[in-house]
């Protein structure tokens, strides 16, 4: 029975969940459900993995936008029927994975995908840069101090070499947050590139009755820095609205997000900031939060010159100086980070000290430090 | 004694039609019943929303209730 | 036919990684509301900044996730997207897609929204972007009816979980990932779909200490593989890989000349714990000083493989820095058994022990690590009932204010401040 508008309760289905992850698998991977023995990467973007049934599985990894279009996504399928007996997957980091059961498959599908343009990239394995994860930007967030979508794709073509090849001392992990919410959650990445606000909010009191709960809005200031205030209209209404101590303002939108007449966008108070060193693997070292290395670059849309320069600068400095396996942070640490900004050639500025909460785990307390240029 | 779950609702849409308020937090409906456990308060309210007398208020990231009819929607802000 | 001149998004069809405004106005073609997409976003090129409006009272009955509301600030520009909604599919764990489901997802939003999507959003959802009110029941209707297929979570909910592909195409994986997030996806229907906290919680599943989902830094409630016996050496293939006949970490470093493989320095010597040697030409690891970094089976993985003891270590309150700072997830139990045969049942149990704690006293828009934070580890533990361990710290306290309790001291706090007068004089 189809969808009746008129009762549009009637044989409701709710609380179902989403369909069962075994009926997606290609036979290769349900016959050697956990019996996988190893992994091999056969040139950037093609890996075999191994089962003790002998089974093999190939699988070629291809960038995506992430924002894609429902004839891309026909047209990934249309790949997969082809090659892939129906079956593709996405990885967490948005690349697609065709997979395929034998060595001889590899090559038409290959062959295939560099056929339709530069619209599926084979790499984002290994030892270099994989695909951005990202956040909305600008095509449908409503808080964001920068796009997504358009910086990432600007960046990628920067260092699309990175991408198809294998040549740096260990992966590195590139995300982008258009704003201080991080619901990209770039805060443990290699290269995190931050969307940031700069002015404070302001205070739209001719809408502020109609859709505020103003409580809602003075809890939401993480600092206390938004307090009930009255205005007069110009109606000559007294109206109860709020008032922000800007000298307290953190910036994070937290406000806006809870009352729509507390904007703080701005196009010249919004930007972006990049943060390096994170990491979530335990391997080796312990996971790792990115530090602020530059507080400030202007949005310069459409394709973000100096972000791309310095997200460059950065990964070329580290390909150079790092060890083998060594992540940026480890990296960072291990020549300490005062050598780090010498490395990249990166002013270091006072917005790089912390003044937040836990601030002083950070201030150094010894007498141990390398003298760089920036010691006068 | 904990109230039945009938009072239970009727005490939480009390709330909600006469909080100064009209968005409420599930938080607030604690106090509509001391000795009920949130859990269960969080089940009733939500079932005042199946019932159609509540509705579900989201920032996205927040999610909040409001008497059917109280809370400030975006439409009703002459998008 | 272009609706807008579009010359700074135009800019971004140039270079060679896939260009998502060259797909938009493919999709265009036959959803005009994408011409309406590409005008807005032009506008946002032009002026910097966003043209989005947020929220309000829109999803589907009785739900209060897996929908969020989203208009345009310019409506009368851009009709097409004035309302256009996002609306959030559960993905399929581990996001392994048949291409007949994937198609008809496609011919559904072809019909009901904007034909524009996000493979994946964040969490992990399958993103459908942009939508009107109207559409969202028939919509809903259609996927539950059609596709046995649910909607995800949003706002004040448990947010769809997500777990890395473990057994699915991984050798590392030390618990089944793909049945802990199906199941307890399953069992936690209710909080998915209607608000159920103080704000939202996440559960992430990675088979390993590598942890692919990230789920360490973003998981109220994070499951990260592990095991407690022995790694598997095969000496045979450590010596293969000494000879140089098997490529480090399955060739990751393959397009750059490092030099030979030199397994003292390239493992050995990464070690964090030193707790490997050679001895006589064999690889010997002192298990009992291993902490599972995995970095010696990353880059061995055909000689050396996880134990057969397997896993998960616990770890909560994860969280992005919105407000008090971000947090890693704190390690809470060293070692569970993960098991779908008794629907994971110990999990199961911790996770509503945290849920009953944290709504109780978890204050609005406080995620779980923050309430651990304010109150404290040592009250976690109490009400967790688990024991303290030295595991659960980096190191100890360096500052001596323990917050005694009466009970625990001899003779209690109760004194009489006359007898000590008699024997002190002021």
């Amino acid at each position: 029975m189809a969808y009746d508008p008129n009762n549009p309760m009637a044989d409701r289905i709710t609380d179902i969940g989403p369909p069962h992850y075994e009926q997606m698998f290609p036979p290769v991977i349900k016959n050697n459900y956990g019996k996988w023995l190893y992994h091999e990467i056969l040139q950037p973007g093609v890996l075999v993995h191994v089962s003790e049934t002998g089974d093999e599985c190939y699988t070629v990894r291809v960038g995506s936008a992430r924002l894609i279009s429902i004839e891309h996504v026909r047209e990934l399928c249309d790949i997969a029927d082809k090659h892939c007996g129906g079956y593709l997957r996405f990885t967490t980091r948005n690349n697609v994975e065709f997979m395929v059961d034998s060595k001889a498959k590899v090559k038409p599908l290959l062959d295939d995908l560099a056929s339709r343009g530069n619209k599926f990239p084979v790499g984002g394995t290994g030892a270099g840069v994989t695909n951005i994860v990202h956040t909305q930007g600008w095509v449908h967030c409503h808080t964001p101090a920068t796009d997504a979508s358009g910086v990432v794709k600007a960046v990628m073509d920067e260092l699309f070499e990175y991408f198809t090849s294998m040549s740096l001392p260990a992966q590195v992990r590139i995300a982008l947050a258009c704003c201080l919410n991080m619901c990209g959650a770039v805060h443990a990445s290699d290269i995190a590139i931050l969307g940031i606000h700069r002015k404070p909010p302001m205070i739209d009191h001719d809408t502020i009755t109609g859709v505020c709960e103003l409580p809602l809005a003075i809890a939401a200031c993480p600092l206390g820095a938004i307090k009930p205030a009255k205005a007069t209209l110009a109606n000559g209404d007294e109206i109860k609205t709020v008032s922000v101590n800007a000298e307290r303002c953190m910036f994070c939108g937290n406000c806006y997000t809870m009352c729509p007449s507390m904007p703080l966008a701005d196009p010249e108070g919004d930007g972006i900031a990049i943060l390096v060193g994170g990491k979530v693997s335990n391997s080796k070292s312990a996971p790792k939060f990115s530090k602020l290395v530059i507080p400030y670059l202007p949005n310069h849309p459409p394709r973000w010159p100096e972000v791309v320069q310095s997200v460059k600068k950065i990964l070329v400095a580290y390909a150079k100086n790092a060890n083998k396996y060594e992540r940026l942070g480890e990296w960072a640490e291990r020549i300490g980070w005062e050598k780090f900004f010498e490395a990249c050639d990166i002013p270091f500025t006072i917005k790089s000290i912390d003044d937040y909460r836990l601030a002083y785990n950070t201030w150094r307390t010894t007498t141990q430090f390398k003298f760089t240029s920036h010691v006068k | 004694m904990a109230l039945s779950k009938d009072e239970l609702k009727a005490a939480i849409l009390k709330k909600a039609m006469e909080s100064p308020k009209p968005q409420l937090y599930v938080k607030d409906f604690y106090a509509c019943d001391p000795d009920t456990k949130p859990r269960d308060i969080k089940k009733a309210a939500n079932e005042l929303v199946t019932d159609g007398k509540m509705v579900f208020w989201s920032s996205g990231s927040t999610t909040m209730y409001a008497a059917k009819g109280r809370a400030k929607d975006e439409s009703a802000r002459g998008v | 036919m272009a609706k807008h001149a579009t010359p700074l998004l135009d800019e971004l069809e140039k270079g060679p990684w896939p260009s998502f405004v060259t797909d938009l106005k493919r999709q265009a073609e036959k959803s005009p509301q994408c011409w309406d997409i590409l005008g807005q976003m032009e506008l946002s090129y032009k002026d910097r900044i966003t043209h989005w409006k947020h929220g309000g009272i829109v999803g589907v009955f009785g739900y209060g996730g897996g929908i969020v509301g989203r208009y345009s600030d310019s409506p009368d520009k851009f009709p097409g997207v004035a309302h256009f909604h996002t609306v959030r599919l559960n993905q399929p764990s581990s996001k392994f897609y048949r291409t007949d489901m994937l198609r008809k997802v496609c011919d559904i939003w072809e019909k009901r929204g904007s034909g524009m999507t996000n493979f994946h959003g964040s969490t992990g959802d399958l993103v459908l972007l942009g939508t009107t009110t109207d559409q969202l029941e028939p919509l809903f209707y259609q996927m539950t009816h059609e596709l046995n297929w649910d909607l995800g979570g949003s706002g004040s909910n448990l947010r769809t979980p997500s777990c890395c592909l473990g057994k699915a195409r991984c050798e590392y994986a030390c618990y089944d990932t793909q049945a802990a997030c199906y199941g307890l996806t399953m069992k936690y229907q209710d909080e998915i779909h209607r608000p159920a906290f103080p704000y939202k919680f996440k559960f992430k599943f990675s088979g390993c200490p590598n942890d692919c989902v990230a789920s360490i830094a973003r998981s109220d409630l994070s499951v990260i593989g592990t095991w407690r016996d022995d790694i598997r050496i095969d000496q045979a293939m450590v010596k293969k890989y000494m000879a140089g006949e098997i490529p480090a970490e399955g060739n990751a470093h393959g397009s750059r000349n490092w030099g030979k493989f030199d397994i003292q320095k390239e493992v050995i010597n990464l070690c964090p714990t030193g707790c490997m040697s050679l001895d006589g030409g064999a690889l010997k690891i002192d298990n009992a000083n291993c902490t599972r970094c995995m970095h010696c089976i990353n880059v061995m993985p055909r000689a050396l493989r996880p134990g057969t003891d397997t896993g998960a270590t616990i770890l909560c309150g994860a969280k992005a820095p919105i407000l008090e700072g971000a947090q890693f997830a704190t390690m809470i139990i060293p070692f569970m058994k993960i098991d779908p045969e008794n629907e994971f049942e110990e999990l199961v149990e911790l996770i509503e022990k945290i849920w009953d704690w944290w709504m109780e006293v978890g204050k609005n828009r406080e995620r779980v690590g923050e309430t651990m934070q304010r109150l404290g580890l040592p009250t976690f533990l109490e009400v967790m009932e688990l024991d303290p361990l030295p595991q659960h710290v980096k190191e100890p306290r360096s500052n001596p204010y323990v917050f005694w309790k009466e009970e625990e001291v001899e003779g209690g706090w109760e004194r009489n401040v006359k007898e000590f007068r008699k024997r002190h004089n002021m």
